[in-house]
């Protein structure tokens, strides 16, 4: 499923996009498997198949967390890509966006790594520690193999900047609403609103909004606000970080979750 | 290419983070190189830091290497090693700027006291952030920092060693870029930080410069300087890179050996890759995952050789080098009986390579070892070795 034509499609339902964001293989790649299906079942339009990285400095505790245990697991990026080629032959029809820190792409090869990535039916990539200035190199190899190169702005992100990002930018910009690091948080911060109104009138790409969300009424808001969806993390993780000997049984609650947040993506403006 | 030395260096953060570090560039140019800057911290570096450092004959070592060798004391730096003198320069440029606060990461322990130190001087707030394991191996400077009033947060994620400290700082950092400044300590980081603390730590090599005209007349043969980010080191260097007559011997921590996860010499064991904002010389796994580093020395404790040391090892200009830990212990036995002088850890590691590498080393050159710190913070180290208590 193409990526742009799914934000088309969701933008003409007057509907907001949930994109869930999961490590994979935390604790285990067999529980990712059941979180994914789950989330695909729960409403999600997009996903977020995050490679776990050793030094993950863009993410809060959680996700940090959640690294340290995919890697304790075993969890390689082939491993990764290999279970995204599994998840599409088993049905998995979303548009998948993969995200990993840039030595964990740079290790493999920008080229090979891009090749790779599409093989395994991805639609684009997500790399937290590449800023615009860095990115020309990956950005022709992401072309190249027609996956695009999601780019962030955050509320310290100058006008000047704004505009050679999005001047790069394509499928949608990652609308990092507060200062700080990746992590649920209980109150929604006003920078965040008024951010997401100072790009809207720079480009009319789909603005998803990620970092710090973590309640049905964060994803009403930032609707509201004029985001186009909603990256959500650290608090699925939070849920199943609660029983990690036998995370599965929270899947009832993280479902129950999801559908909370995907009917906030449904409410009226 | 800016922020970069050959392909080496480059700025790997999160977006949050951007502005940041294009407004210290900004700051860094603007006000550097102004009189009313020079002169204040001039005056620091000579009042407070003690400088100029002296350049000290090592009779001893001399007879033991035969060569003529000599020691330039930055042990003899307030708070006993290099580290204050990058933290007086970013602590007078960060009040410039209107920040507030300071924080920073610290393994050994020096750079976290040096900047609570240079806090104190500008009147900021300090945190530093520090691994769960360092504050127990260097925990005489725990105490030091906290009596100078910083606050020192524990880092427990990953293996709670220096790697880690300098995760959590940027991503604290990424919280609060408005309020503070981040004091980074070494050579490493995202550009401008190498650059910035090169430049304030090439103080180093310039008094050297004069010295050892004074002393001998000529350049030296040889600098030799420990390290692992590497700022001891190119500040000794930086102003001898054109010198190509004066050989450059960079010595990291070999640890126990060279075989698997034993060792922190990232020139033999690394290989180019991004961590902490940076491209440079990396300790990692096949898949791009950073190993993590092991030496006794806890300040050379890091995965990672700064972008400008990594791109003048590559280019033939430095020769990287290491010492393992048994040999760092004896040298700093050596030194102490020899000189009368208490090595760190770290510092041992450059005269341990010079002790135990005569073929690098005609007999009568002129030698220069970077005492780039004193070893009272190793002591309780230095005794379970060699006593057993």
């Amino acid at each position: 499923m193409e990526l742009e034509k799914r934000l088309e499609e969701l933008r003409r339902r007057g509907e907001g996009a949930l994109m869930p964001h999961v490590y994979f293989g935390d604790p285990s790649p067999a529980f990712s498997f059941r979180l994914i299906r789950t989330l695909a079942e729960g409403g999600a339009d997009l996903l977020e198949l995050g490679i776990p990285f050793s030094d993950p400095i863009a993410d809060g505790p959680t996700f940090i967390a959640a690294c340290e245990r995919a890697l304790a697991a075993g969890v390689t990026p082939r491993g990764c890509l290999e279970a995204l080629r599994r998840l599409r032959e088993e049905g998995l029809h979303l548009p998948v966006l993969l995200t990993t820190y840039y030595n964990v792409i740079l290790s493999m090869g920008l080229g090979k790594f891009c090749a790779e990535v599409r093989r395994a039916g991805a639609q684009g990539l997500i790399v937290p520690d590449l800023p615009v200035e860095e990115a020309d190199e990956l950005l022709e190899s992401a072309r190249g193999e027609g996956l695009h190169l999601i780019f962030q702005v955050a509320p310290t992100t100058s006008g000047r900047r704004m505009e050679r990002i999005v001047g790069k930018a394509s499928g949608f910009l990652y609308v990092i609403g507060v200062e700080g690091v990746t992590g649920a948080r209980e109150e929604l911060e006003p920078s965040t609103v008024e951010l997401m109104g100072r790009v809207r009138r720079l480009t009319s790409l789909p603005l998803l909004a990620g970092f710090g969300i973590s309640r049905p009424e964060h994803v009403v808001s930032l609707l509201r606000a004029g985001a186009d969806g909603c990256v959500v993390g650290s608090a699925i993780a939070r849920i199943y970080s609660e029983r990690l000997e036998e995370p599965e049984q929270t899947l009832p609650s993280i479902s129950k979750f999801v559908r909370s947040l995907k009917e906030a993506t449904r409410s009226p403006p | 290419m800016k922020g970069r030395f050959g392909r080496f260096g480059g700025q790997y953060v999160s977006e949050v983070l951007m502005h940041a570090l294009e407004e210290l560039e900004e700051a860094f140019e603007r006000i550097y190189p102004t009189p009313e800057f020079q002169r204040e911290l001039g005056l620091l570096l000579r009042d407070y830091a003690g400088r100029p450092t002296p350049l000290y004959h090592a009779r001893g070592l001399s007879e033991l290497t035969g060569c003529r060798v000599y020691l330039k004391r930055e042990d003899l730096v307030t708070g006993g090693s290099h580290k204050l003198n990058n933290c007086l320069g970013q602590a007078l440029l960060a009040r410039r700027m209107g920040k507030t606060r300071l924080i920073t990461e610290t393994a050994a322990g020096q750079h976290g006291l040096a900047t609570a130190m240079a806090g104190n001087v500008v009147g900021m707030e300090v945190e530093i952030f520090m691994g769960v394991k360092d504050m127990e191996r260097q925990a005489s400077n725990v105490k030091r920092m906290l009596l100078l009033g910083a606050k020192v947060t524990p880092v427990s994620t990953g293996s709670g060693v220096l790697k880690d400290a300098v995760s959590d700082t940027l991503r604290e950092w990424a919280r609060c870029t408005g309020t503070t400044h981040y004091l980074m300590g070494s050579t490493v980081g995202p550009h401008p930080f190498p650059e910035i603390v090169a430049t304030f730590q090439s103080v180093i090599g310039r008094e050297l410069r004069q010295q050892i005209l004074e002393r001998e007349g000529r350049l030296p043969d040889a600098i030799v300087a420990c390290g692992s980010g590497g700022s001891n080191a190119l500040g000794a260097f930086r102003a001898f890179l054109q010198d190509e007559g004066v050989r450059l011997y960079f010595v990291e921590g070999g640890g126990e050996s060279l075989e698997a996860d034993n060792s922190a010499a990232a020139f033999r064991l690394g290989r180019p890759g991004v961590l902490h904002g940076a491209l440079m010389q990396l300790l990692q796994d096949e898949h791009g995952q950073v190993k993590p580093s092991k030496t006794r020395a806890a300040g050379l404790n890091y995965p990672g050789r700064g972008p400008e040391l990594s791109h003048l090892c590559e280019t033939g200009r430095v020769k990287a080098c290491h010492a393992f830990d048994r040999e760092v212990f004896e040298a700093v036995r050596t030194t102490c009986r020899a000189e009368g002088l208490l090595p760190a850890l770290e510092t041992a590691h450059a005269l341990a390579f010079l002790l135990n590498h005569p073929e690098e080393f005609s007999r009568g050159e002129v030698v220069v070892v970077n005492f780039s710190g004193r070893g009272d913070k190793d002591l309780e180290t230095l005794m379970r070795y060699f006593y057993g208590a």
